[in-house]
């Protein structure tokens, strides 16, 4: 194909990593909480690597002097945190919740009470942030790039899917999804309001005695509404019907893709903000510095929309994906 | 190529936006030939190529004098030599104590410190949460302090809780730990630290010269000395000796805010250096922006928008700094700008007590592609106190790298000749305070070789004075009744110079009160800024 653009200065357009390999993705540990791997190990997707304890209490115990004991060693009454005046600080508890990895990797490092950080198999879709999670499950689509979901367009079919949903979606399709048995969605922007209450009721389902089935909200973008960018859609469309993984630490769609998946052209850009934000084009020009909306003097980029109009652009407005 | 390089870059590696200057040597001294500012992810190298190109094509001659362009054209990116300072992002400190109170002093002092921060005190929190709280994966550094003498609310606690410290400093092994005040004697509790790789330093009490040597100790502890937010200071303190004046520096970045204070060298109160105090929570855009960040940045936007859209906003400006910087995104950052200032004048209002500065310097990132007389407003706007200062902006961000020169000498010597280049005169903010409410509070005369002119005071308003920069003039101020202006009293004669905004008298209240309702609040400041900024009326 020809290129449009002068590639050189594409450079000064910021770039974002459209998928990043390799990836370590960490799952925290407090105190109390029992790894159950070690170093080394290789894991598969739905392995328990930890278990974790709820409502910990804090004991004392006399361990004698026949041995000697380290922070972060386990007894049958817990995890040793501290000894004092001869008597072990312990943390301990009766109730366990099972950690489970949704990506295949080998485990890099543990460290009781602090994390597990595993190195995980295949390529990651960074976003901006998760709540919830971890979570794994199949692809599927639920809605256009620009589009939505709407607590009306869920339906039982989709137990055990990771949803991709468009543009936004709100807190109440969010937790009922999560009561359906969807198990992550993938959105470009959450708003704080929809995120606040979404927390809200995550905390609430915590709190109750059950365990939750694992659930994840990956957003992508920020929280503004924005449609999913064509190179990131043009990838999940791709994976449609694999098994992914959302993960918190980093937040991140994590692949493992066995075919090449779709790349974007080297001067395809989107706009991200401004009055044209969500729309996309080829990288034309730089421009210089111009005089844009407000009175503000900013480096210019001349793009060609999709329908041929050409805009100029403020440069900071501009991402690409590597 | 000659051994003495003729021209070199500096480079400002900010979190938000990279920021990229040419310095030469014309014509005897070292000048700025260009500069240019891009987004943090954005590549350096082609910059750099675009910036030398641009000074080439500006002027061939001085690109070929200074070595910026050969007979084959302009030099490669890498040629030049670079002064490079860069802000890294702000680690997380986990500060435990023996009583709520010297928790409260150690947060005081480490909240200026260039740390996000965590704290719990034996008092309000139990072994299992402060355990939880140090081996926690994202802390960088722990702060174990306590009152030197302990006080007696600490003195019965303070053996466990270095007990409980060193022990969950074993989780985390090359985490440093700072023991501080009476906390030091715990160091025997971490055993033999040979095999340790974080290390394990002893500080001063938090109330030790009102925890200025603990902020110190916490700054080194938190940034390399390359960092561009520990770097500013040392520059500040070159220039004030260069310059010969009180300089204050105020640097609103995207991870945390700088503001220093120095005086030259000789003169009282600057044996100690400069004043510094780095504060996160002053970030333009913070991590989260909870509602007290939210309502603050609501006070300034002079564009409506509820408090849901503020916050989305905020979020995006964090995500992608660089981003929607025009239309009403300008006014955004503006409002959300001078609301960072209003937190970094809070967090160090032992800085802002002292005696006025004669010059006051801004840079930040959220100021680029902003009229340079509206940066002057959004300070005055927030940082109110009685007094005479000029105001000037580091444009090209140049504070940072060349704070980074490691021998002073050479630092002051490469500020003495780029002073006037790094500082663009915003112009000279004449505040007076007290003034009681009514038509007129006095009259201004100013004495310029432009000739004279005369203004009347009224109470509550911005006045405006033409002034170019590099010129000078005498302002003579007759008020009514007794005003604080420095010192107390009536006639003041204050010598002035000029700037992009000229000269501004500032009649409004000290502190600045604004309207309660939002409506007539916004159209207020947009009034204010109207006369400053053309264009900057969207929304």
């Amino acid at each position: 194909m020809t290129l449009s653009a002068d590639l050189a200065d594409l450079g000064l357009v910021a770039a974002r990593t459209l998928l990043a390999s390799p990836i370590d993705v960490v799952f925290k540990l407090a105190p109390g909480d029992r790894p159950l791997v070690g170093v080394g190990e290789s894991v598969v997707a739905g392995a328990r690597i930890a278990e974790r304890l709820r409502d910990p209490t804090l004991t004392e115990l006399n361990l004698g002097d026949d041995a000697l004991h380290l922070p972060g060693e386990r007894v049958a009454a817990g995890e040793l945190l501290f000894e004092w005046r001869g008597r072990w600080r312990i943390a301990g508890g009766q109730v366990h919740e099972p950690l489970e990895t949704p990506v295949a990797g080998i485990v890099r490092d543990v460290r009781p009470g602090s994390a597990i950080t595993l190195s995980a198999e295949g390529q990651a879709m960074r976003g901006v942030t998760v709540m919830g999670g971890p979570a794994r499950g199949r692809l599927a689509l639920a809605s256009a790039r620009d589009g939505e979901l709407r607590t009306t367009g869920l339906d039982v079919g989709s137990a055990g899917t990771i949803l991709v949903v468009g543009s936004r979606v709100d807190a109440e399709t969010l937790t009922r999804a999560r009561a359906m048995g969807v198990r992550g969605i993938i959105v470009s922007g959450l708003a704080s309001k929809e995120r606040r209450d979404f927390a809200a009721s995550e905390k609430r389902q915590r709190a109750a005695l059950h365990r939750l089935a694992p659930f994840a909200v990956l957003v992508l973008d920020g929280a503004v509404r924005r449609p999913l960018s064509g190179p990131v859609m043009a990838v999940l469309a791709a994976l449609v019907g694999h098994d992914v993984a959302i993960v918190d630490d980093p937040p991140a769609l994590v692949v493992d893709a066995p075919d090449a998946l779709p790349r974007p052209a080297p001067d395809h850009v989107r706009i991200r903000g401004g009055e044209l934000a969500g729309s996309e084009g080829r990288f034309e020009r730089l421009l210089g510095p111009r005089r844009f909306a407000g009175g503000v003097q900013h480096e210019g980029a001349l793009v060609r929309l999709a329908d041929g109009t050409l805009v100029a652009v403020p440069l900071g407005d501009l991402e690409r994906y590597v | 190529m000659t051994a003495e390089p003729r021209a070199f870059l500096t480079i400002d590696h900010g979190a938000a936006t990279t920021a990229i200057a040419c310095i030469g040597h014309v014509a005897g001294a070292w000048r700025l030939l260009g500069n240019l500012a891009i987004p943090a992810v954005a590549d350096v190298e082609r910059a750099i190529e675009l910036l030398q190109g641009r000074i080439a094509a500006g002027d061939p001659r001085i690109a070929a004098a200074t070595g910026i362009s050969a007979a084959t054209g302009v030099v490669a990116a890498d040629v030049l030599p670079r002064v490079e300072a860069r802000s890294r992002r702000p680690g997380r400190l986990a500060i435990v104590a023996g009583s709520d109170r010297s928790l409260a002093a150690l947060t005081a002092c480490a909240a200026r410190s260039g740390w996000h921060i965590s704290g719990a005190s034996v008092q309000s929190t139990d072994p299992l949460a402060m355990t939880r709280l140090l081996a926690d994966r994202s802390v960088d550094a722990i702060l174990a302090g306590a009152d030197d003498p302990p006080g007696a609310d600490e003195r019965g606690a303070l053996r466990e809780l270095a007990a409980l410290v060193a022990a969950a400093a074993a989780r985390v092994p090359t985490v440093p730990v700072i023991l501080a005040g009476a906390m030091s004697e715990g160091l025997s509790a971490f055993g033999d630290m040979n095999g340790r790789p974080g290390e394990v330093l002893l500080g001063p009490s938090a109330r030790a010269d009102d925890g200025w040597p603990l902020v110190q100790l916490l700054i080194g502890a938190a940034l390399a000395p390359d960092d561009g937010r520990r770097a500013v200071a040392a520059a500040t303190q070159s220039l004030a000796d260069v310059l010969d004046r009180r300089v204050e520096t105020v640097v609103l970045g995207h991870d945390a805010a700088v503001r220093v204070m120095a005086g030259p060298a000789g003169a009282a109160g600057s044996d100690d250096g400069p004043w510094t105090a780095i504060v996160p929570t002053a970030a333009v855009a913070p991590d989260e922006p909870d509602d007290s960040v939210v309502d603050g940045v609501g006070v300034w936007m002079t564009i409506a928008a509820d408090r849901h859209r503020i916050r989305d906003r905020m979020r995006e400006l964090r995500i992608a700094p660089w981003s929607d910087a025009a239309g009403d995104g300008a006014a955004l950052r503006m409002a959300a700008a001078r609301a960072a200032l209003s937190r970094l004048d809070v967090a160090t209002a032992a800085i802002g007590a002292v005696v006025p500065p004669d010059l006051v310097i801004t840079a930040s990132g959220a100021w680029t592609g902003v009229p340079a007389p509206a940066v002057a407003l959004a300070v005055v706007d927030v940082v109110r106190r009685p007094g005479a200062s000029q105001i000037a902006m580091d444009h090209a961000r140049l504070l940072g790298p060349l704070g980074a020169i490691g021998d002073a000498a050479e630092r002051r010597a490469v500020l003495a000749d780029l002073a006037e280049d790094l500082l663009v005169p915003l112009g000279t903010v004449v505040t007076p305070a007290g003034l009681r409410a009514g038509r007129s509070a006095g009259t201004l005369r100013v004495h310029g070789p432009s000739g004279d002119g005369s203004l009347d005071l009224i109470p509550g308003g911005l006045e405006l004075v033409d002034l170019p920069p590099g010129e000078s003039a005498t302002a003579e101020f007759k008020f009514r009744d007794t005003v604080r202006l420095g010192a107390r009293g009536r006639h003041f004669a204050i010598d002035v110079t000029g700037g992009l905004g000229g000269l501004l008298v500032d009649l409004r209240d000290v502190p600045l009160r604004l309207p309660e309702r939002a409506d007539r609040r916004r159209d207020l400041l947009a009034a204010w800024q109207g006369a400053l900024w053309a264009g900057g009326d969207v929304g």
